[in-house]
């Protein structure tokens, strides 16, 4: 066969002239990007699922930027024809291609600038999932010539890039016995295709696989929680470690220069009923760094050990480098969904510092200098108890973005509380494994509702908040032209000031923002891309607090931005 | 007092099958991201304060509804436990409140579905075997009782001893070599041919894959492959062979 490589580096030279850039030391940041962290940041192309592999999701261009986005207007926009599950994806842009996915898994190749559909793929899915982490899709790799989506049958699937024709689908496993599948989207590295299952609130053991790219055979299987034998196989009670959860239901990144593939794992279960795996359950709430040829494991970072909240600690990894006392140093960043950003060092797995994204936090008091969780508050078994954040988590899997122009990162934060009441429950394999009920809860202060901030991605200092009534459950995504754009529940995406919070621009889709907006370029001019669709588990729980969100229209629209032709 | 002896009045008149389908619920319907506490809505709709026909609520409960995460309660619940729930759902029609004040999951149920393997004791450690997650894993080829993948043939009208011999047979009838273009060469398992393309399951290692290929791109298919069945059951001794083969006889005989 012939070797196979991955979407390749940004091609250069295709961005916009450059605009003088205020200021020395902005000048020196933007030296040392481009010196140090060249793969981190996208030009023309958004090869990845979080823009390269580092999930930054920023993005080098600038001709949009904040003395003009107030000009941006629509293009194009493209219906997937599928509103059920809302329109959750980040779509990928390679020369001038657009791929995206839609609920469903409805896969298209799309002109980037014109919105014409090149070729489309309908997955053949069965008439009845009947599981709960369904129809969503969140996104494709690209890579090889070929495009890979995994489905909520739980296969993978591996197009022609060119014409969309099926190559080869492989089972991960039944979804019946696992009660897990595929929403999130695969990861390319090297010759492999890297794919994570759901299955985190089954009675199912979670696990990250590989295959090989060309061929669709299995190159490796990583178990997320250990088998008998094996090291931490200890740290789960009697037999509770064959359906402890340990999902890897989002998107992983990885690290060229060390070789390290990094993926977030999930909750452990039953969610939250611990009685029955009593012990720390890795690696459940941890970052597991793996050798991508091989799938070993070469460290791991526990953040949550017995995690009795439904805490994942799944959602994007983060990879920058960034002083700590002086010394810079390469580190990974990490959102749990119980509202504390995690950093490390990528290099080890060392703790380096935890800080909060949400004010509404009584699962525990904080963190201490060395990684440990004060104040653990777990809801008792037979009780009904009030935990802080909800379920819904302090903040959603929806990504944050890091701009190294800025070098603040910016994500959003929930403020709402949950009444859980916590039973026994016994594992039925495959199916639902929660071991509580719960009731959404406004917070003790303040109303209930949502913000999207500006941080120092070490030590989580605030440098502003943008607030919104509903939480804020899109992606950001920031670029050259500092700015950050995501959209809200009511259907409006927006940008604003990357320096400043400030709201510059807004267009009003139609339908709330689930999804993650992208930048990209087509002969020389800049488009802002945006999924609108209203939909997802979490969109459905919205109205227990908000009960006028439960007519929120649902919707599959991709929306794509330009400033007026003859401006640029 | 009165609101009490009123509250006391209403509980006293809350029919059985209302009460036990209130719990089926808390434990099956509300978990998890489903419809919420009391129906109060989650991933799945609103069920507090609507009217549904019960015929229709029964229907959808037992059969699922497809092409949505609503799954088949059927295998899940008894038709008793259905209809239970069904009372309960429909005593919500008359809610107006979004959300219940308090939480009515009964502190310390246990779960109320059936087990998962209903098969005599004899055949469970077969089944056991069969779906073995960990090990080779023979529901990976093949479906029987409504699990596993079909790739492979059906076991269950297959004689035992056809079983046992093909499981340890160095060449399968079912199985083909398929040449390509390209050099390639694997064993194969023929899914479709049409005048356009060839469907064929690449048997190299399991799970198999599914690959699609144009007409032109095969050069042949050749029957009477080498491939070895024995190499997939390593992980299982010939003892426990036949217990999954004394499983596959009850699925195939009920007995």
């Amino acid at each position: 066969m012939n070797s196979f490589r991955g979407a390749g580096p940004p091609v250069r030279g295709r961005t916009t002239p450059r605009r003088p850039i205020p200021g020395s030391l902005i000048l020196l940041l933007v030296l040392i990007c481009h010196i140090s962290a060249q793969d981190n940041t996208t030009q023309a192309d958004w090869p990845h699922y979080g823009g390269q592999r580092s999930a930054w999701r920023y993005s080098a261009l600038d001709q949009i930027n904040r003395s003009n986005v107030g000009r941006l207007q629509a293009v194009w926009a493209f219906q997937t024809g599928k509103v059920d599950g809302g329109f959750n994806a980040t779509p990928l842009v390679i020369d001038g291609v657009m791929y995206v996915a839609s609920s469903w898994n409805r896969i298209f190749a799309i002109e980037a600038d014109t919105g014409k559909e090149i070729w489309h793929y309908f997955y053949p899915n069965p008439r009845e999932i009947g599981i709960i982490y369904s129809p969503w899709t969140r996104g494709v790799a690209v890579g090889g010539g070929r495009v890979f989506t995994g489905t909520l049958d739980n296969y993978v699937v591996a197009l022609d890039q060119k014409t969309g024709r099926e190559l080869w689908r492989v089972n991960v496993e039944d979804m019946r016995q696992c009660g897990c599948n595929i929403t999130g989207a695969p990861l390319i590295v090297k010759d492999k295709v890297i794919v994570g299952v759901t299955g985190g609130d089954s009675a199912h053991r979670g696990y990250l696989t590989a295959f090989d790219a060309s061929t669709g055979r299995r190159a490796w299987r990583f178990w997320t929680i250990p088998g008998p034998g094996e090291r931490g196989h200890e740290t789960w009670a009697g037999d509770s470690w064959k359906f402890g959860g340990g999902a890897t239901w989002m998107t992983g990144s990885y690290d060229s220069e060390l070789n390290l593939l990094y993926w977030g794992v999930g909750n452990a279960a039953a969610d939250f009923y611990g009685e029955a795996r009593r012990g720390t359950n890795l690696y459940t709430d941890s970052i597991i760094a793996l050798d991508p040829d091989t799938g070993k494991l070469k460290w791991y970072y526990q953040e949550i050990p017995h995690d009795m909240w439904d805490f994942d600690a799944a959602f994007e990894c983060v990879l920058l480098d960034a002083p700590v006392n002086g010394v810079q140093r390469k580190l990974l960043l990490n959102v749990n969904k119980g509202g504390y950003t995690f950093v490390m060092d990528r290099t080890n797995g060392e703790f380096i510092s935890a800080w909060p994204v949400a004010d509404s936090i009584n699962w525990i008091q904080g963190v201490d200098a060395k990684g440990n969780l004060v104040g653990r508050n777990e809801p008792a078994v037979g009780k009904t108890s009030l935990m802080c954040p909800s379920i819904g988590g302090g903040r959603q899997w929806n990504h944050g973005s890091y701009s190294p122009r800025t070098g603040w990162f910016y994500t959003t934060g929930i403020e709402w509380c949950e009444e859980v009441t916590v039973s026994p429950e016994d594992p039925k394999e495959g199916m639902n494994f929660f071991g509580a009920v719960f009731q959404l809860k406004p917070p003790l202060h303040g109303p209930a509702g949502g913000h999207l901030d500006a941080y120092d991605p070490v030590t989580g200092k605030k440098f502003w908040s943008y607030p919104s009534k509903y939480p804020l459950l899109a992606s950001q995504l920031s670029t050259a032209g500092d700015l950050v754009f995501t959209g809200d529940p009511e259907g409006n995406f927006f940008a604003v000031d990357a320096r400043t919070g400030k709201k510059l621009w807004s267009f009003p889709t139609g339908s709330g923002h689930r999804g993650s907006p992208i930048a990209y370029s087509v002969n020389g001019r800049q488009y802002i891309a945006t999924p609108s669709g209203w939909g997802s588990a979490l969109a459905g729980l919205l109205p227990q607090l908000w009960p006028e969100t439960e007519s929120f229209p649902p919707g599959s629209t991709l929306f794509v931005f330009a400033l007026p032709a003859e401006e640029r | 007092m009165i609101a009490l002896a009123l509250l006391m009045a209403q509980s006293v008149a809350v029919p059985a099958a209302v009460t036990r389908g209130e719990q089926i619920f808390a434990q099956n319907c509300s978990v998890g991201y489903c419809h919420g506490v009391a129906g109060a809505a989650g991933r799945g709709p609103r069920l507090r304060g609507r009217s549904f026909a019960k015929d229709y609520l029964f229907n959808v409960t037992r059969d699922g509804i497809p092409s949505s995460a609503m799954p088949a309660w059927k295998d899940r619940l008894k038709d008793d436990d259905i209809r239970a729930v069904v009372e309960y759902v429909a005593s919500l029609a008359s809610s107006t409140d979004p959300a219940p004040p308090a939480n009515p999951m009964p502190p310390g149920a246990g779960p109320a579905a059936m087990p998962s393997f209903k098969g005599p004791a004899a055949a469970a450690r077969g089944h056991e075997l069969f779906f073995d997650p960990v090990r080779g894993n023979c529901g990976v080829c093949h479906a029987v009782g409504g699990r596993g993948i079909a790739i492979g043939p059906d076991l269950t009208s297959s004689k035992p001893s056809e079983i046992l011999s093909e499981t340890g047979a160095t060449r399968s009838r079912h199985v083909l070599m398929a040449k390509l273009k390209t050099g390639e060469e694997f064993p194969a398992l023929l899914v479709e041919q049409t005048r356009d393309q060839v469907r064929l399951y690449d048997l190299t290692q399991s799970p198999p894959v599914m690959r699609t290929l144009l007409g032109p791109e095969v050069l042949s298919l050749v029957p009477n492959a080498s491939w070895r069945h024995s190499d997939f059951v390593k992980d299982y001794s010939r003892p426990e062979l036949d217990e999954v083969v004394v499983y596959l006889r009850w699925v195939a005989s009920g007995k």
